[in-house]
């Protein structure tokens, strides 16, 4: 492989892999928005955002293996986990390292979900809106196509569709069914453990 | 309601869960497929748009004397440029003398 073909391969990954992030959280808002329809019954949009996160990070990986291996920046691999530790434009590589650790940690806890429990999950989970931005700035910041036209157009796609899912995920608030039996009943349970 | 039509509304919701775990599958590998090809079409685009390429080949210049134009270019991509030539004429004065 060629030095130029990696150089390609991780810029077009490191494409994709916001693409794909983006599909992702705003999957994630549908999810939380218990968005159906006929035919499209809530679990299949909770699938598909966990496939599409588990698809991402297999492009993520591609991105940054390809990056790490290309002789001409020469990384290294700790670059690649410890954030801006890399000489290489340091500030916006650490924040593309960030933006991954994020993202895996957030897929890791969703995968273990059984383990640590609803809350810590959900606590854990709502880094993915810190994840994503940190992302983009990353791709802003670092990237080389960062201003050429295509990527600059899937750049700001990208924004328009996460910021309009963002802003009609407050102003839909919770379509979960059972949140109003849920507050009911922990102010219930509050209320009678007080002394 | 019927033992029967509780049992074909079971029936009902089995395989219209069955149809969406299946479109699940579908529209997984469709992205997954989308996402390679993505590569490669973004891979075209950063090649197309910066090669990173530092091939030289001759570059060419042409000049016309007195009233004309010149013209330079370069295979690099990064400028060419044209301008004109003008050309100044008056008497010319001859010096003599000295030592």
């Amino acid at each position: 492989m060629t030095d130029q073909l990696l150089w390609y391969t991780t810029r077009a990954a490191g494409a994709v892999s916001l693409v794909l992030l983006t599909a992702v959280v705003i999957l994630g808002v549908l999810s939380a928005l218990r968005f159906k329809a006929a035919g499209w019954p809530a679990f299949l949009t909770t699938g598909l955002h966990r496939n599409v996160a588990l698809v991402t990070l297999v492009f993520l990986g591609l991105h940054i293996v390809t990056a790490v291996v290309d002789p001409f920046t020469n990384l290294g691999w700790v670059s690649a986990i410890v954030p801006f530790s890399s000489y290489y434009r340091t500030f916006w590589l650490g924040l593309g390292t960030i933006a991954a650790e994020l993202l895996v940690a957030v897929v890791v806890t969703s995968l273990l979900r059984g383990l640590i429990g609803h809350a810590a999950w959900r606590v854990i989970h709502w880094l993915t809106y810190a994840s994503w931005p940190i992302g983009v700035i990353h791709g802003l910041g670092t990237g080389t196509d960062a201003w050429s036209a295509w990527f600059f157009g899937v750049t700001c796609a990208c924004v328009a569709a996460v910021g309009f899912a963002v802003v009609y995920r407050l102003v839909a608030g919770s379509r979960d069914p059972l949140a109003a039996p849920r507050a009911s009943f922990r102010s219930e349970v509050e209320r009678k453990s007080e002394p | 309601m019927t033992r029967m039509n509780h049992l074909e509304e079971v029936q009902s919701m089995i395989s219209a869960r069955g149809r969406a775990q299946r479109l699940l599958n579908t529209l997984t590998a469709g992205v997954a497929v989308a996402a390679v090809a993505g590569v490669g079409a973004f891979g075209y685009l950063s090649a197309a748009t910066l090669p990173g390429a530092t091939s030289l080949s001759t570059s060419t210049i042409s000049t016309t004397s007195s009233s004309g134009t010149t013209s330079s270019s370069s295979s690099f991509g990064l400028s060419s440029s044209s301008g004109t030539v003008r050309s100044s004429s008056g008497s010319g004065v001859a010096v003599s003398g000295g030592s």
